[in-house]
């Protein structure tokens, strides 16, 4: 878990006189959790560090579970969160704050044989539920009603997760711990063994999926659509898959479902004092909001930011 | 030129040994006591007889069947222990019998290097080299087919992890196996190989047990690397290329979550009291074949 939590430290090399004069805000930032909102942090304190150079950002990937356990336990300041708090969560004094959006994916091996009429048919609710929760489609013969016969190899996340919760939650309401499937660390590492398993199928979330730069599913991955009106194709409305910015307008119009669709949050143990807690929180949901789509995100509706605002005074 | 008299630095510089000596003897009770306080909440609900033989594993539901990982754990451990145990063997025994002394000089560094590089790395290895070589080649080969995270890619690669460390102490028995026996051994008419056979491993034998029993406690405890390659599936192997689930590899998993589910926290207590209770047997085992071994 630990050994997966990338680290990146944004310091301070050149002092930017003009700010300096004025600037009073200094001192360091720990921000661990979610893989989810792990890049777009990442851009958002760099953005931050641009206005104020005497900030120092820490911040680590591990996983929703450990983010709100770091969180809770103040060994960071604030966690990054990418499911809903529970109420047992609430209980202990989680403080949340919705920051933007974005989806878990159903991800295949891009070189699958079936690939293309898999994505021409897409998979029902049920069939993705017999896949990761009952094991009755074993098969990718069984997925199409095609004879094949070669097993599904299903991956899903050991790490607690907000991805694995969120995709649970799709089929029927389920937990991670009910997913089937070869549990394997982080984010990057599903996305991995699903690019070098030809009959591999998993999920991840959003920004794993596409590369951000070119806006296209990274390199030997391709998207399993969701065939959501269950007719046994992939009809019009439902084909959004072929660009990162195609996906992200349907989770923000809604047509691709939520869950597994999901707002993310930053989470900390009761409302934040620290002055430079609620300057970086203040500066996510006004200034910081138009990093968000280019960082490939999707961001949350006017209303709900303001309500975010109001929940910092 | 000193505050203090001699008799009274005497007694002051003891007094911190003996403080130190025994913040060391206690410390095993306070994480037990610890680690059964906190395990509490669970025992209060589920009988011990429960918690290690039932199958099922669904925090949420309440269900804490402890039985796939202790499985899990004891497979991992045991294939590791019955891959790298003839190895070292067949090692020590050239290295202090055959090979010449200049072979044990370079030997030694050898085995630090692999017991210095962090688990972490043996993980990484693991993924990159041991489950593509498994699922490409030697489940095929077997008719097996299997995505190569398995309780075999695991046992692999904790098997080259504990290496060094039943290595070295097999070496130093050997070593102190005397001359004169072997020598009288061989003055008898006796070939080197049945001196080995008939002499040096039947004296050795407690010493080779208790290396064993060592590297099994390092095997059962280790972490990260296992977390890596077993695969992390909540179910009971039938064979070595089934997926699996071992007790470190729950806590190190599941800990983030345990905020989120009533007596979750208690539940990876609980395995770490199993954990430390296995370890502590298998020491105890060690130093009583030590004990033995002395004797002769």
């Amino acid at each position: 878990m630990f050994a997966f939590s990338s680290c990146v430290f944004v310091s301070c090399n050149h002092s930017d006189k003009s700010h300096a004069s004025k600037d009073t805000l200094k001192g360091k930032l720990t921000i661990s959790g979610a893989f989810a909102l792990y890049p777009l942090t990442i851009r958002w304190a760099e953005e931050f560090r641009k206005i104020h150079p005497g900030v120092t950002i820490n911040i680590s990937a591990g996983g929703a579970g450990k983010g709100m356990a770091d969180a809770l336990s103040k060994m960071a300041d604030l966690g990054m969160y990418s499911k809903e708090v529970s109420p047992e969560e609430m209980a202990k004094g989680a403080w949340t704050l919705a920051c933007a959006k974005d989806a878990v994916l159903p991800v295949m091996n891009a070189a699958n044989p079936l690939a293309k009429t898999i994505q021409a048919a897409g998979v029902t609710k049920d069939k993705f539920y017999g896949i990761f929760i009952s094991g009755n489609v074993r098969t990718w013969g069984d997925l199409i009603g095609m004879k094949d016969a070669n097993t599904m190899q299903v991956f899903t996340r050991s790490d607690a997760c907000g991805a694995a919760d969120m995709w649970a939650k799709f089929m029927m309401n389920k937990k991670q711990e009910d997913l089937q499937g070869i549990g394997v660390n982080g984010d990057p590492g599903v996305a991995d063994a699903v690019r070098k398993t030809i009959y591999g199928i998993g999920y991840n979330n959003l920004n794993f999926v596409f590369d951000v730069q070119s806006r296209k599913p990274y390199q030997g991955l391709a998207i399993v659509p969701i065939d959501l009106n269950g007719n046994g194709k992939i009809d019009k409305e439902e084909d959004f898959y072929h660009s990162m910015d195609e996906v992200m307008a349907a989770i923000n119009d809604g047509r691709y479902p939520s869950p597994p669709a999901r707002r993310l949050y930053f989470v900390s143990a009761g409302k934040p004092v620290n002055k430079l807690v609620l300057a970086f929180l203040n500066f996510i949901l006004s200034d910081g909001q138009k990093f968000v789509n280019e960082a490939g995100y999707v961001r949350l509706k006017e209303d709900v930011i303001r309500s975010q605002l109001n929940k910092l005074q | 030129m000193y505050l203090l008299n001699r008799q009274q630095r005497h007694v002051v510089n003891s007094s911190w040994m003996l403080f130190s000596l025994l913040i060391i003897g206690f410390l095993p009770f306070i994480l037990f006591g610890g680690l059964y306080f906190k395990s509490f909440l669970l025992l209060k609900t589920h009988t011990l007889k429960d918690l290690i033989f039932l199958h099922s594993w669904h925090p949420s539901r309440g269900e804490f069947g402890f039985y796939p990982f202790i499985l899990g754990s004891i497979w991992v451990t045991l294939l590791a222990i019955l891959i790298s145990t003839p190895i070292c063997l067949l090692t020590a025994i050239n290295v202090t019998q055959y090979a010449k002394k200049r072979f044990l000089r370079v030997m030694h560094p050898v085995i630090d290097i692999l017991a210095g590089i962090p688990s972490v790395v043996y993980g990484v290895w693991g993924i990159l080299v041991i489950v593509p070589f498994i699922s490409r080649y030697l489940g095929p080969w077997f008719g097996v087919q299997t995505m190569g995270y398995s309780i075999l890619a695991a046992a692999l690669v904790l098997s080259v992890m504990i290496i060094p460390f039943i290595l070295n102490i097999m070496i130093e028995i050997f070593r102190t196996i005397p001359t004169e026996l072997k020598e009288a051994t061989l003055s008898l008419g006796a070939t080197k190989w049945q001196m080995v056979k008939h002499v040096l491993l039947r004296k050795a034998l407690p010493g080779i047990i208790a290396s064993v029993g060592f590297g099994l406690a390092r095997a059962f405890g280790e972490t990260m690397a296992v977390l890596m390659v077993v695969g992390n599936v909540i179910k009971v192997p039938h064979s070595v290329f089934d997926p699996g689930y071992t007790l470190p590899a729950l806590i190190a998993n599941n800990y983030g979550e345990v905020l989120s589910i009533p007596q979750y926290d208690s539940a990876l207590m609980f395995a770490a009291l199993l954990l430390l209770a296995v370890s502590l047997f298998f020491n105890l085992l060690m130093h009583f074949f030590i004990a033995r071994y002395n004797k002769y």
